[in-house]
């Protein structure tokens, strides 16, 4: 299926949600997740990553980023990011909102005095696998309407041939 | 040397804490910084046309049309679908699956394919896929009442009635605007670089204003007649608005404090204005009577929202009568008048704020530029957490003392529909769901990080490696430290909580009027009433605040 960015963002995002994680990681998993598969990375590191939550990448890998950027002296700072795929660790870094670098060896080097360079936004092409199974963790969240909701929606309560 | 440019005076901002209440955000009205005003402004600028390029609708009204108009060097073209809809399907509910008209906002001018495209996948909606060169899409039904006066009218050769156009004041109300990447549609990154849509929902207001074009088209055409102009600037886009709309303003807090802080520097702006011009003592009474006349034409069928708007039209004329010319040709009259009001209820302290902000467009317009929010949420973090405690205290002091344990404090909780996937809230205590809850508890959450502080100051990432799930509170509060207005300073959980508010907040910033609550969670507005009509971007385009039907 072709998508847009912001599609896959958000199903990334409650995918995560669904499969475990908090709402913060959540998000910055999806953001991540769309730049990921804009770039043409291997989409298994996602689902590896989703399938470890509770633990895992998602959780840890935003907390390591922050452990570098609160060591950063004038804005700038450098740290390791080992013991992640690399190319998730790459997507991550993709969307950190200043400068920074990975180079061959993990290290990330930023500058938070620097705003990033807006990445032009790509149509993406989700195969059905990662759609349905994405999908499937997202329902996770989803919560039927009760009565009393739908009583109470916009439109309710009216005949709306007025 | 370089040259500065030296910043505009402005008195002290209102503080967040004053202005960032449910209740006050639930007063507020469109101002010349709502996106729609700021839309009009730029197609007038740049008196920009609006062309037809297709027009097969039976007799009836039933078929498609393409409407297209340049701005800022692209051209857009509105393909609008009308449909043979029984009054039996006809809803504005959410779970619709037919509407009278569906529209797509298209990326230049549609070809042959395209159009067929879109005529057959528009009217499904959100059962539909759309393309990168789709951005917008909409639908909408008819105001059949009014509908189908305006056409007889016109087929008998007269105009319409004119109490029923000021009452109804449209003739098809939205039930959904879709834009930044639903369905398959564009990115809205795809496009905010190009000029005139760089703003907040300039996209979706461009839809709306060209949907309110095709809407006189479509009545005039089954009429066989031609409204009066002033008839047909008086018919805006009616719109309902649910609880979809109200958690926006928690999840996108960088670009809610963009908006807010947008108008309050508007107001500390105007109110920092010395001395008033003769011209500009006039124009504050010119739109302070319109005010009051608008008011008296806003009516609408809930007895309580009736009878708030027929208090703020009584306090309305008691805080004008201060806005003698004598009085505003003392020093520092806006400031003053904005004074005169604050033990006044906060309805009349917004719309006066609204007024005092209008007639200064030299002033204020620049700031409709800083109002999007091309970054991305991003605040520096802090060093540690008694940093993080301190800021709390600074930010969300408000949320502290909250017992999140009483069932009044978190009666109500927020979720996404399996049926729609549409932000719904639930009653935590009598429906199933609440272990799904979507995190709009921003309150109880900051709250629950601030108990689990270690006495001993450490690195925030440490503490969050022992609490993952205080990540969202801990962004929130680094957010507050350079973003202000960032927060609804009110427990969204609390049953006390009135989703009715955020949505007045956030529609007040897209222009709309005339707001008509038909329960705490959904309300019906006008869009676009007053505004220039297609052929009307090089009249004085940007005089339509708070609009007053004169038939």
């Amino acid at each position: 299926m072709n998508c847009s960015a912001n599609e896959v963002m958000m199903l990334a995002a409650k995918a995560a949600r669904g499969a475990g994680a908090p709402p913060a990681q959540a998000a910055r998993f999806g953001v991540a997740a769309a730049a990921h598969l804009m770039a043409g990375r291997d989409d298994g590191v996602l689902g590896r990553a989703l399938a470890a939550l509770p633990k895992g990448a998602i959780i840890e890998l935003p907390l390591a980023i922050n452990c570098i950027e609160e060591r950063a002296e004038q804005g700038r700072a450098c740290g390791a990011l080992h013991g992640f795929e690399r190319s998730l660790v790459q997507s991550y870094v993709s969307t950190l909102p200043y400068t920074a670098a990975l180079n061959d060896d993990d290290i990330l080097r930023i500058d938070l005095t620097k705003p990033a360079q807006r990445t032009p936004v790509q149509r993406i092409d989700l195969c059905d696998e990662i759609y349905l199974g994405w999908a499937a963790l997202a329902a996770r969240i989803l919560v039927p309407e009760s009565a009393a909701s739908r009583q109470s929606g916009a439109g309710a309560g009216l005949s709306d041939n007025d | 040397m370089k040259n500065f440019i030296a910043p505009l005076p402005q008195m002290p901002l209102r503080p967040p804490e004053e202005v960032m209440r449910l209740s006050r955000l639930g007063s507020m009205f469109p101002t010349r910084l709502s996106f729609l005003r700021c839309l009009i402004r730029r197609l007038s600028d740049e008196q920009a046309q609006v062309s037809q390029h297709v027009w097969q609708m039976c007799d009836n009204g039933f078929g498609h049309a393409v409407f297209s108009i340049d701005l800022g060097g692209f051209t857009y073209s509105l393909v609008a679908v009308s449909t043979d809809l029984p009054a039996e399907l006809r809803t504005d509910r959410a779970i619709a699956t037919a509407w009278d008209s569906a529209y797509v906002l298209f990326d230049g001018i549609p070809d042959a394919d395209d159009i067929t495209r879109i005529v057959k996948n528009a009217p499904l909606q959100e059962a539909g896929r759309f393309g990168p060169r789709d951005l917008v899409l909409s639908r909408a039904n008819k105001s059949v009442r009014l509908f189908d006066h305006v056409t007889q009218a016109l087929r008998a050769g007269r105009q319409p009635d004119a109490e029923l156009i000021r009452d109804i004041g449209y003739l098809m109300r939205t039930t959904a605007v879709y834009g930044n990447g639903k369905f398959g549609i564009a990115d809205r990154a795809s496009y905010d670089t190009r000029p005139g849509l760089g703003g907040p929902f300039a996209a979706e207001m461009l839809t709306v204003w060209l949907i309110r074009h095709f809407t006189h088209a479509l009545a005039e055409h089954v009429g066989r007649g031609t409204l009066d102009r002033e008839t047909k600037r008086h018919l805006g886009v009616g719109n309902s608005t649910g609880l979809g709309m109200a958690p926006f303003l928690v999840t996108h807090p960088v670009l809610l404090n963009n908006w807010m802080m947008a108008r309050e520097t508007a107001l500390a702006r105007v109110c920092a204005v010395t001395h008033l011009t003769e011209a500009q003592i006039a124009r504050l009474g010119v739109l302070a009577a319109r005010a009051s006349a608008h008011l008296a034409q806003w009516t609408v069928s809930d007895n309580a929202h009736q009878a708030r708007i027929e208090l703020l039209g009584e306090d309305w004329a008691n805080a004008v009568a201060v806005l003698t010319p004598q009085a505003l040709a003392r020093e520092m009259p806006v400031c003053a008048a904005m004074q005169s009001v604050r033990k006044m209820s906060k309805d009349v302290q917004e719309l006066m704020a609204a007024l005092l902000i209008e007639p200064f467009g030299d002033l204020v317009d620049g700031l409709a530029d800083s109002m999007a929010d091309p970054f991305g949420a991003y605040a520096p973090c802090l060093p540690d957490t008694e940093a993080l405690r301190a800021q709390i205290k600074q930010s969300f002091g408000w949320a502290l003392d909250v017992d999140y344990a009483q069932k009044d404090n978190c009666g109500q909780f927020w979720y996404v529909s399996e049926a729609k996937m549409e932000p719904r809230l639930g009653q935590r205590f009598e429906e199933d769901g609440a272990l799904m809850e979507t995190p709009l508890d921003i309150a109880r959450r900051v709250q629950a990080a601030y108990a689990d502080l270690p006495d001993t100051a450490e690195r925030v990432s440490g503490f969050l490696a022992r609490h993952p799930d205080h990540a969202l509170a801990v962004e929130r509060v680094t957010l507050a430290a350079t973003y202000p207005y960032a927060e609804i300073r009110d427990n969204l959980i609390s049953q006390k909580c009135l989703p009715v508010d955020m949505l007045r907040c956030k529609l007040s910033f897209f222009g709309a009027s005339k707001f008509d609550p038909k329960s705490d969670r959904w309300t019906r507005i006008n869009l676009c009433q007053g505004a220039p009509l297609a052929d009307e971007l090089n009249w004085d385009a940007d005089d339509w605040w708070l609009p007053v039907f004169a038939a």
